[in-house]
Parts: structure tokens; C-alpha cells; sequence
């Protein structure tokens, strides 16, 4: 604001109008606000750029994944290892060829191989053969190798197969 | 007490005391409220030199009338055209405006120079109008406000209120007379700056109409520069009765006052301050 002239006889200190402290106040409340909103929102945009970058990166490997799966599958080979697949997944599978008189003692995956070991207890021979049975067919496994048996009453015994997984 | 954000104005001149109350806001300022009380001839006699207030007693009458509705408080006195010597300077490179003008004025002063009050409106390209005045004259009229309970913030002159609104409001071509009841100025602005300005008291005779349209001629034909005679403005005291007595030939119509108060159209200082 410009100096306005004055006569006065006895010149006053220029007054600033109310309004002009009132505005000078809020314009300094408002910067300082904006300060800290600014400094707040440049530490979550710098937290923000990490979580992308960790996407990102993220992204990529999938998409890496994903690329190599469809090649293999193009390819006609099994469209999973074990080396891919999640060990729920083995897990299910051998569940799922477990008859109801035959429980897993002992589940080893060999993920570099796809090779499995299953300590198995079965309630009786019969239900041991349907066991092996299942395997065999179930198309998720192959090259099955039953252990030696120990019958007495129960059958224990260890299977080695390999999970082939990619008929689902 | 004023409200908050307001500024309170009070102009005496001869014919009338006047108090404003102007909004000051970040939009600018707006008028919120005008009072003008009229004076009886001769109650108060703009002097440069001598005593202005003949019949104190009706001047401060009028004051307190005027302010009745407007609250009180600090109040910006705005003193009449024909108190004041005021001139157009160029100021020197590095000067301090007021001790120039203090220096240009001296000589020409009708009173001792240590007597004077100076001060200066900036005018663009380096030009400052100059303007002092008594201040016995001063105290006179602050006397005024003190007596009615206000306290005097600041003291203007109404021209240079005027002026200051011109000014700012960057006016082209033209040639404004700027009338107060005793005095008038002419101001002449060539490419949006004050290039010549004229004070004298009014002749308020016979004819005053006809000798003012002269005037404006001549003043129009020189700011005009070659290319034919700028505009002319006529704006303050008695402008529409000068305008009717020649035929609304005289000029266009200069500044003027919010047109929401009719007694405000006059008022030139208040339209300079909202210009």
C-alpha cells in the first residue's frame, strides 16, 4: 500500500486497517499450514513412490513368470513344477488321492526335482493298493515308487512319486 | 465506533459538511454510507491564510448532524479545495518528494514556509503533486472533529483526493476540472499521465459557466497536442448547474460520487477514493 499524503498537525504512525491484520494473520496461519501439509504430503509421496516401485518390480517378475509359463506351455510341457507351484497346491493334490483309511504321516518336496516322499499309514492292505491305486491314475503325479511295507495290521509304508501338477 | 473495516470520512467545504464511511476490503473500497448536511453561506469560508471558520458554532452543528448513524471514532479529515497551494513537479532523480516540494513552494508561499505543511501525491513518470498548507489552517478544522468527539487519524485534501483517484484510474487523453466551492483545479493527462495542472479560486460571478467553457477549450486544444482537442471532464460543486447554464455543452460528465446518495454525486474526493 502506498503512503497517503497527510496534513495532519500532528502526523500519526500510519494505522493498518483491521481488515489488513486480520488478512495479514490468516496469510501467515495459511502459509504455516500450508508449510506442514506440504511436508506431509512430500514424505507420503516419497512413501508412495516406494510402494510403486516395489509394484513395479513386483509386476515384473510375474510378468516374467507368466512369460515363461506360456512358452512352456506352448511348448506341450506340464504347464507347472514344483518349482512354480505353491506347496498348498502339492498338498491338495496328494489329499485329494488320499483314501478316507489312509492318513499322511510325513509330506517331503523336493521342489528343485518335483520329487515327493509320503510317509503313508494305511488302515489295511486293501485300502494301502487303493492308495497307490489313486496315485497312479491321479495325473498330477507320476513315476510312482512304493517303499517297503511293514504290515502289521496297519500298512506303513513310503511313496516316492513326482508331481507333475498342469492337468487341472 | 466504526464498523470493522470501515474508514471514516469527514470534508467540509463551504457550501456543506460531508461524512463517508467507506468499506476497506481485499476487493477494494465501498461506500456503506454518505451524509451531507448543508451550510449556510458564510458559516465557513475556505481561507488559505486567514481564519476559515466564521460561525464555528453552525459548522460544528452540521458535523455532529452528519454523523448522527455513523458512529465516531478515528475519522480521516478531508479539507477543501482553496486552502492549499498545490503545483506539478518534476522531481529530480534521488530527491525525497516533500523536501522538494517543500523547497519549490517556499518562495511562493502567502505565509512564512515553517508555517507550512507539505506533503506530495505521486503522479507517475516521475512526477509528484506538491501541496502545502497552513497549519494554523490545519489546526482549525482538526478543532472541528475534536469538538464533535472524533480523532483525527489522518488530514487529505480533497483535490488531491481526486487527483490520486484520475491517477490510478490511468486516464487517457483528456482535461478534468475538478470543482470545490471556492476553488478548482485543472488537470490535464496526456498517455495515461498528469502532464499540467492549474489551482485557482473560483470566480463565482455571473457568467462563470461560459468563462469556464473558454477555459476548458483552450486547456482541451493544447492537451490535444495536433490531434484535435482531447475530452473534457467537469466534475464537484455546482457542476451540474454550470453544465445546465450553457446548454449541457460545457463537458462530459467527470467524477463523480456513488450514485446512491444524490448528494453524493458532488462529491469528487469520494469518487477519487472509490475510483
Amino acid at each position: 500500500m502506498s503512503r497517503q499524503p497527510d496534513f495532519s498537525t500532528v502526523p500519526r504512525p500510519s494505522r493498518v486497517p483491521a481488515f489488513e491484520n486480520v488478512a495479514l494473520v490468516a496469510s501467515v496461519v495459511a502459509l504455516v499450514l500450508a508449510g506442514g501439509a506440504t511436508w506431509r504430503a512430500r514424505d507420503e509421496a516419497r512413501a508412495a513412490r516406494t510402494r510403486v516401485d516395489d509394484l513395479r518390480r513386483e509386476v515384473a517378475a510375474v510378468s516374467t513368470r507368466v512369460r515363461a509359463l506360456d512358452a512352456r506351455n506352448r511348448s506341450g510341457m506340464p504347464g507347472l513344477s514344483a518349482v512354480d507351484a505353491e506347496p498348498a497346491r502339492i498338498v491338495a493334490d496328494v489329499a485329494a488321492v488320499l483314501p478316507g483309511d489312509a492318513r499322511l504321516e510325513r509330506l517331503s518336496i523336493d521342489y528343485a526335482h518335483g520329487a515327493l516322499e509320503l510317509r503313508v499309514v494305511a488302515r489295511d492292505a486293501s485300502a494301502w493298493d487303493r492308495l497307490l491305486q489313486r496315485l497312479e491314475r491321479a495325473p498330477q503325479f507320476r513315476e510312482i515308487e512304493p517303499g517297503p511295507e511293514v504290515r502289521d495290521g496297519e500298512v506303513r509304508s513310503v511313496v516316492r512319486a513326482r508331481w507333475v501338477g498342469g492337468a487341472r | 465506533m466504526t464498523r470493522l473495516g470501515t474508514r471514516l470520512y469527514l470534508a467540509l467545504d463551504a457550501s456543506a459538511v460531508a461524512v463517508a464511511a467507506l468499506g476497506e476490503g481485499l476487493g477494494g473500497r465501498r461506500a456503506r454510507a454518505f451524509a451531507r448536511v448543508p451550510l449556510d453561506p458564510g458559516a465557513l469560508v475556505p481561507s488559505p491564510s486567514g481564519p476559515s471558520l466564521a460561525r464555528g458554532d453552525e459548522v460544528r452543528g452540521a458535523v455532529r448532524r452528519a454523523l448522527e448513524g455513523q458512529g465516531g471514532g478515528r475519522v480521516t479529515l478531508v479539507l477543501p479545495d482553496g486552502l492549499a497551494r498545490i503545483a506539478l513537479f518534476d522531481l529530480p532523480r534521488g530527491a525525497e518528494p516533500r523536501d522538494y516540494v517543500r523547497f519549490r513552494l517556499a518562495a511562493s508561499l502567502p505565509w512564512p514556509a515553517s508555517e507550512a505543511i507539505v506533503d506530495s501525491l505521486p503522479a507517475a513518470h516521475g512526477r509528484v503533486v506538491g501541496a502545502a498548507v497552513r497549519r494554523a489552517t490545519v489546526a482549525e478544522y482538526e478543532e472541528v472533529a475534536a469538538a464533535v468527539g472524533l480523532e483525527v487519524e489522518r488530514v487529505h485534501l480533497a483535490p488531491l483526493l481526486a487527483l490520486e483517484g484520475l491517477v490510478r484510474s490511468g486516464v487517457r487523453d483528456a482535461v478534468h476540472a475538478l470543482l470545490g466551492d471556492v476553488a478548482l483545479c485543472l488537470a490535464t493527462f496526456h498517455g495515461g499521465a498528469l502532464v499540467a495542472l492549474r489551482n485557482r479560486r473560483r470566480d463565482r460571478s455571473s457568467g462563470e459557466a461560459s468563462r469556464l467553457q473558454e477555459e476548458l477549450a483552450r486547456a482541451a486544444s493544447s492537451a490535444g497536442n495536433g490531434s484535435g482537442p482531447a475530452r473534457v471532464f467537469v466534475s464537484g460543486a455546482d457542476a451540474t448547474r454550470l453544465r445546465r447554464e450553457v446548454g449541457g455543452t460545457l463537458a462530459e460528465r467527470g467524477l463523480e460520487g456513488p450514485g446512491e446518495w444524490d448528494d453524493a454525486v458532488e462529491a469528487t474526493w469520494l469518487g477519487g477514493l472509490l475510483s
